[in-house]
Formats: C-alpha cells, sequence, structure tokens
C-alpha cells in the first residue's frame, strides 16, 4: 500500500515538473528570445516591465487572455478550436520522455527522473513531432484566409520532406546505442566514453537542420514567413488561441527537440562531477541551453529560404546523405565491433 | 506508462482550458464576428478554400514510401549487433533497393518542385 501511495506521489511530481517546464520555462523563453534578439540588433529589448523586463512575459500572458474572443466568419468552428489543442497536447507530450538527469535513490526507491520511461522513446519522439504538425494544418484548413492556408501547405510540404531525413539520421544514432530507450542511450556513451557526436558528426547535421525545419525556425520558416504571409497559420487566432501556436511550435518542440538532440549526441547529462549531486541535471541543461541557444541565433541572424528551394534540399541532397551515413555506420560497428 | 496516460488527461485539459479561456474571461460578453484577415479589403469570395495546385503531391507519394521503410529499419537498428553478417547484408540489400528507387524518381524529375 505504502508504495503504490509513493509510486503515486513520484509520479505526481514528475508530472507537475514537467508542467512547469512547459508552461512556465515556455512562457520566460519568450522573455529569453526577445532580449537575445534585441541585442543581437544593437537594441535593449523589453526593459519598461519589472527589473531587466523580467515580468514582461506575464504582462502578455495578461493581456493575451484579456482580449476579447474573435471568431472569423466562415471558419470551420470545431477544427478551428480542435486545432490548438493538436498543437498544444503533443508539444506537452513530447516532454514525457526527455530524461532530466541520471537515475538516484530516495528511501530505497529508484528515481528516473522521466516521465514515461519507454523503449520506444526515439520513435515516440518522431511520433508527436508529426502530431504537432496536424495542429498546422487544420489551423490553417479551419481559418478560411487564404494567407493561413498558404502557410498551412508550406508546413505540410516541410513535413513532409524533413520527416525522412530525421527518421534516418536518428537510425544512425539507434545503431550505435543498440537501442531506443534514452536511459540506455546515454549509458552507452557514458560506458564507451565518446559523446555520439564524434562517430556521427554528419548525422547531428542532419538532425539540426530537420529540428529546425520541424519547430518552423529560421532559415525554413517559411510558413510563416512574415514578409509575406504575415505570420501564415495562426494569422486568424486571437488572444490566448493565438498565444498558443508559438508557445507550442517556437519554444516546446524546440526545447523538446534540443533536450533529445543532447541526448542523441552530447550525452545526456554526462560529464564532469564538479556540481556535487546534481552535476549530471546542471549538464543536461546546460547542453540543452547551449542548442537552444544556437537555435536562436541561427534565427535571428540568417534569411529565409523559398518554400521550393527548402523541400528540394531536403530530397536531393539531405536524403542520400542520410542513407549512406546509415550504411557506412552499419559497416563500422560490424567490422570496429 | 501510468505516468503517460495521466500526462495525456492533464495536458488535455490545460489545451481545453486555454482554448476557451478568451471565452471564459468575456465578462462583459462581447460580441465579435470579424472578416478574415485579407489587409481590410471586404472579401471577394466566401471561401478561402480554392482548388490549388501545391506543387508537392510526389514528395507526399514518396513519404509513404520512404517513412515506412525507415520505420521497418527502427527494429533492426535496435538488434543489428545480435544478428551479425545476416543482417548487414540484408539492409545492405533492402537500402540498395531503396537507392535504385531514389535515383529512378531522380532521373523521372519527380524530386522537383512542380509548378
Amino acid at each position: 500500500m505504502n508504495d503504490i501511495i509513493f509510486t503515486a506521489v513520484v509520479i505526481a511530481i514528475k508530472i507537475l515538473i514537467v508542467l512547469a517546464v512547459t508552461l512556465g520555462l515556455g512562457a520566460y523563453l519568450t522573455w529569453y528570445e526577445r532580449k537575445f534578439a534585441g541585442h543581437l540588433q544593437a537594441r535593449r529589448g523589453p526593459t519598461v516591465v519589472g527589473p531587466f523586463g523580467l515580468l514582461q512575459p506575464l504582462a502578455d500572458g495578461l493581456k493575451l487572455m484579456t482580449k476579447a474572443p474573435i471568431l472569423p466568419r466562415g471558419v470551420d468552428t470545431k477544427l478551428y478550436y480542435m486545432a490548438i489543442m493538436m498543437a498544444l497536447v503533443p508539444a506537452i507530450m513530447l516532454f514525457a520522455v526527455v530524461p532530466f538527469g541520471p537515475s538516484f535513490k530516495i528511501m530505497g526507491h529508484e528515481i528516473k527522473p522521466i516521465v514515461a520511461n519507454l523503449n520506444i522513446a526515439i520513435l515516440y519522439v518522431f511520433a508527436m513531432g508529426s502530431m504537432a504538425a496536424y495542429g498546422t494544418l487544420f489551423a490553417g484548413w479551419a481559418s478560411n484566409s487564404k494567407y493561413a492556408f498558404i502557410g498551412s501547405l508550406r508546413k505540410a510540404a516541410l513535413i513532409v520532406s524533413y520527416e525522412v531525413v530525421l527518421g534516418f539520421a536518428a537510425l544512425s544514432v539507434i545503431l550505435l546505442a543498440g537501442s531506443m530507450n534514452v536511459f540506455d542511450i546515454v549509458n552507452a556513451q557514458i560506458k564507451s566514453g565518446v559523446w555520439y557526436i564524434v562517430y556521427q558528426p554528419i548525422s547531428f547535421i542532419l538532425f539540426l537542420f530537420c529540428l529546425l525545419a520541424e519547430s518552423g525556425r529560421v532559415p525554413f520558416d517559411i510558413q510563416e514567413a512574415e514578409a509575406e504571409l504575415v505570420t501564415g497559420y495562426n494569422v486568424e487566432y486571437g488572444g490566448m488561441k493565438f498565444g498558443i501556436f508559438p508557445l507550442a511550435e517556437w519554444y516546446l518542440n524546440v526545447l523538446a527537440l534540443c533536450a533529445i538532440a543532447s541526448v542523441l549526441y552530447f550525452g545526456g547529462w554526462a560529464g564532469p562531477h564538479i556540481f556535487g549531486p546534481f552535476s549530471g541535471f546542471i549538464w543536461f541543461l546546460a547542453k540543452t541551453f547551449g542548442l537552444l541557444f544556437f537555435v536562436l541565433w541561427v534565427h535571428w541572424t540568417l534569411p529565409r529560404y523559398q518554400a521550393k528551394d527548402v523541400v528540394e534540399f531536403a530530397w536531393k541532397y539531405l536524403l542520400p546523405i542520410s542513407i549512406i551515413n546509415l550504411v557506412g555506420t552499419a559497416f563500422f560497428i560490424y567490422f570496429k565491433g | 506508462m501510468i505516468g503517460l496516460v495521466a500526462l495525456l488527461l492533464i495536458s488535455l485539459t490545460i489545451a481545453f482550458v486555454m482554448t476557451f479561456l478568451n471565452e471564459i474571461l468575456n465578462f462583459k460578453r462581447r460580441k465579435t464576428n470579424s472578416y478574415p484577415y485579407e489587409c481590410g479589403v471586404p472579401l471577394y469570395d466566401d471561401s478561402a478554400r480554392p482548388i490549388l495546385k501545391q506543387g508537392y503531391y510526389l514528395f507526399g507519394l514518396l513519404l509513404i514510401l520512404f517513412d515506412i521503410e525507415a520505420a521497418y529499419l527502427f527494429p533492426w537498428a535496435v538488434v543489428f549487433r545480435n544478428i551479425g553478417a545476416y543482417g548487414l547484408v540484408e539492409a545492405v540489400v533492402f537500402l540498395g533497393v531503396l537507392i535504385i528507387g531514389f535515383l529512378y524518381a531522380l532521373k523521372k524529375g519527380a524530386l522537383k518542385w512542380q509548378i
């Protein structure tokens, strides 16, 4: 009986932490991105609300909540509302398989800081990543606006081309680790003493491309190209209904995929024990935020490609490279062990 | 597994509440029903869901092919170390056929954005 209560409490705490990360940190990433973009463009970013503009996300959230609800004429009402949920739920669910650190012991029970320790975690990430695309597609179709419609069609083009490359890129890491479980992948890297980015630099670059494409970041943000489509698929949404889409796509998806990338290529929580018992957690966060920093840096530096170029690039160059990389990895493992 | 289901239910609830937050907090019962956003001009037609040539139809067909191939390779990648030479040869043949298909598509011009 005690065990059941203990397990329930542990699960509740894990879910609370995931929700705090997704909703709290997700909101604060808007502040971080605006500050970062400001300094990159020789501005100061948000400074007015609170010290260093730290209360800006709260003010933004309050503003979004108190907007009048707008339902544009001619929308497909059910899909219009469903699209929001279809965008947010997979984005939160992605964090179910993100390991926040090494397993530790409390009161004789071994606890793994992950909501669901699935043995098909990487497959689950791909599944949820594809599900998130439906939010965008439904939003564009339901809005009854040409900007939104074109934006969602472009998103479909992106998903159609980068899903395959993402699969083949991650396959070579799974081949090296011999497992799809995140804990096994990290432990395999700790055991061999080398992060997989050393063995798989090409795969990492392909994964990075796919990360940018799947989460709609520059240079692949063709579905929300401000200059042509205003903001693309979410142009007809207002208030909190609008707020969900950037939160889910720009922040939660990017954060989750960065965490998965640091698990696959940077050894997760592997690192020297210089922060005491929390060093694993700190290393994991440092790697994830390092990747996130890189994504933001790319976002605010590079221009945008055409939809045509982005899609053709994925099929003509990235896919053959990823298949050749996979075959090469298989031969390497067979002959070198 | 329980955690996954619980997280799904909680995130569905949060998404539901956030979707209807503006309607819930609309105490003054303001009613707005506006045009779709098209730079302020009245719409030319009521529906903005035209018949449209989207240019990546063949990519969509190829995606089905290649994504299913990738799905077959996931279990192979997990057990690769246990099946030895047999697994290696099988996968090389499998991917070889895939590459031939890819080259055929490339030659036929299916990997171009159709204008």
